[in-house]
């Protein structure tokens, strides 16, 4: 917020510090947690069990990812998400859709759209292991669930806010509702869609790692909990590291990929605004 | 203009009997998802009481209808959901769940209301501490923070603690994600004219930050109830003696499908209750804000 008072022109080391101010300060943080969190395991701050240290992890990984149980751990997890969220695209954009188009369709499903979307999925974890026992399915029926309604509520949300001119011009002209709908309400959901996709990865990814900690035989998640129940720290860390590294490159990919679509988005749009 | 006026009188007289087609269509919203759920529920109760299989037996012969006969172990029953919900209202045993989950729901998201969004405020406002905390949120944000559940049984055990940890470490970072949003969000303008006038940078915070900031807070806050409700389940089923989450999943475990499923109730009531709630305040607080926001 308080950006330059200070009109001087800096020269030197203090300008290349000015201009990567946010890059320094930002690795030096990093730098500093992991010395701190290596100190506290060096010097026993902290009962090392609870902690581990940066160095412990860091051979724990290389360990880890040479194990072919890893690797199939982390096939199973890919696997689980991949049917699970190709499946809920499948069925959420063309369900998006209808409800979109169709006020009486919209009618029937919102109730359990509602319903689904305030409940947490997980809360059905337990019913849906009955039914489809602990292998993969009832993960992908997890991730399913979960990323399901972001991508409905948005593509119907996309429906909904199709340009009110353009709509006008093709009835002017005659253009039947098919036609209507191909040129000008499909284009203008398609950024929609890709927001709904977005918001759906976090849930996806969600329920894997819920699912698998609930109970699964192998995957990303069962690493993590079956590591923290034999008290291997350094191990389960591991585990979180990818989990995480997965999450943020997931999430560059689909913030490049749905600014890409953004261009689809009609221009008046953005003038009304 | 005067001739409408004469025409008026009927047409109200014939509102005032509507035709069964008018009616419908007026209630339509109405009808049709009460209709839905009707039918989802008359199903799911045919299905586990076997009346589609003696329906459809002499059509399908015996082997094929059986299979449109599931049993309640796996399904229950709208009218088992009922009893059971009547029978664990009567015996207590629902009271001490939900009291058990409610407790530690209001720890947990008062705890995150307390620490995240002055911690997104101060991101905001403070450009270094911006820069130094910057990679762990948004890494922690891009991350299903369920995954720091193990280390936190490690760290705390299974108790009240680190339940209340568990739903403040889900709830936390979208509201502290949403007071950063409002305080970057702020009219630049407004920002500059409070500068010109040498004002300190308390009174810009309080006076033009703040009151930019409360719609941002109140979507953070709809956001953040989703999760604590995650976290509340979430933590229930892997450290917990009690509560909803420990009912569904003790429940599950045991195949007693009517409880699991009377849990699921419960939370969906809560859901709907907390989602009214803060759709209440929004609306009321939406006079508040400012027009330089929402430009």
């Amino acid at each position: 917020m308080s950006t330059a008072i200070d009109r001087r022109a800096p020269t030197g080391l203090r300008r290349i510090y000015e201009q990567n101010e946010r890059l320094i300060i930002g690795v030096g943080s990093v730098i500093a947690f992991l010395i701190i969190w290596e100190a506290a395991f060096r010097f026993s701050w902290v009962n090392p069990t609870f902690i581990s240290g940066p160095s412990q992890v860091f051979l724990a990984a290389i360990k880890t990812f040479k194990s072919a149980d890893f690797h199939t751990d982390i096939q199973t997890s890919a696997l689980e998400f991949i049917i699970g969220y190709l499946m809920s695209i499948g069925i959420g954009v063309p369900l998006g859709l209808a409800t979109g188009s169709s006020k009486r369709i919209s009618y029937l499903v919102s109730p359990f759209v509602h319903i689904l979307n305030i409940v947490p999925r997980i809360t059905l974890l337990p019913v849906i292991i009955i039914w489809f026992g602990i292998g993969i399915w009832s993960k992908v029926l997890v991730v399913f669930l979960g990323a399901l309604i972001p991508i409905l509520i948005s593509t119907y949300g996309g429906v909904k806010t199709s340009e009110e001119r353009f709509m006008k011009v093709a009835r002017s002209f005659n253009a039947s509702p098919s036609r209507t709908f191909i040129t000008i309400v499909l284009p203008g959901t398609v950024p929609f869609i890709f927001t709904g996709i977005k918001y759906g990865t976090g849930r996806a990814l969600l329920g894997v790692i819920v699912g698998e900690l609930y109970a699964a035989t192998a995957g990303i998640g069962y690493f993590i909990a079956a590591a923290g129940n034999s008290l291997e720290t350094d191990k389960m860390l591991v585990g979180v590291g990818v989990v995480i590294a997965v999450g943020l490159i997931a999430l560059e990919v689909l913030n490049r990929v749905e600014k890409r679509f953004d261009r689809w988005r009609p221009v008046v749009e953005s003038e009304k605004s | 203009m005067s001739r409408t006026k004469v025409m008026n009188p009927p047409v109200s007289r014939f509102e005032a009997s509507p035709s069964p087609l008018q009616v419908y269509l007026r209630f339509e919203q109405g009808i049709l998802g009460t209709f839905s759920i009707i039918a989802v529920l008359l199903i799911w109760q045919g299905l586990s009481t076997g009346v589609f299989a003696d329906w459809l037996s002499p059509l399908l012969g015996d082997q094929g209808a059986s299979k449109l006969w599931i049993k309640p172990i796996f399904i229950s029953s709208p009218t088992r959901v009922v009893a059971k919900t009547g029978e664990m209202m009567a015996s207590g045993e629902l009271w001490e769940h939900l009291s058990s989950s409610g407790i530690s729901f209001i720890l947990g998201s008062t705890i995150a209301i307390v620490v995240g969004i002055p911690l997104g405020l101060a991101i905001g406002w403070y450009r270094k501490l911006r820069y130094a905390l910057e990679p762990f949120l948004l890494a922690y944000n891009a991350t299903p923070q369920v995954v720091f559940i193990p280390l936190m049984i490690i760290w705390t055990g299974t108790g009240m603690a680190t339940r209340v940890l568990i739903i403040a470490t889900v709830t936390f970072i979208p509201l502290t994600m949403s007071a950063w949003t409002a305080v970057k969000t702020a009219d630049p303008r407004l920002l500059k004219v409070a500068k010109s006038f040498c004002s300190s940078d308390y009174q810009r915070f309080r006076d033009i930050i703040l009151p930019t900031s409360i719609p941002f807070l109140l979507s953070g806050l709809r956001l953040g109830i989703g999760r604590a409700m995650v976290g509340v389940v979430v933590g229930e089923i892997y450290a917990a003696t009690s509560g909803v989450g420990y009912l569904i999943n003790v429940s599950g475990s045991s195949f007693q499908t009517d409880s699991v499923f009377v849990g699921i109730a419960m939370i969906a009531l809560f859901g709907l209750l907390l989602t009214a709630l803060i759709n209440s305040i929004e609306k009321r607080y939406a006079k508040w804000r400012p027009s330089g926001a929402a430009k």
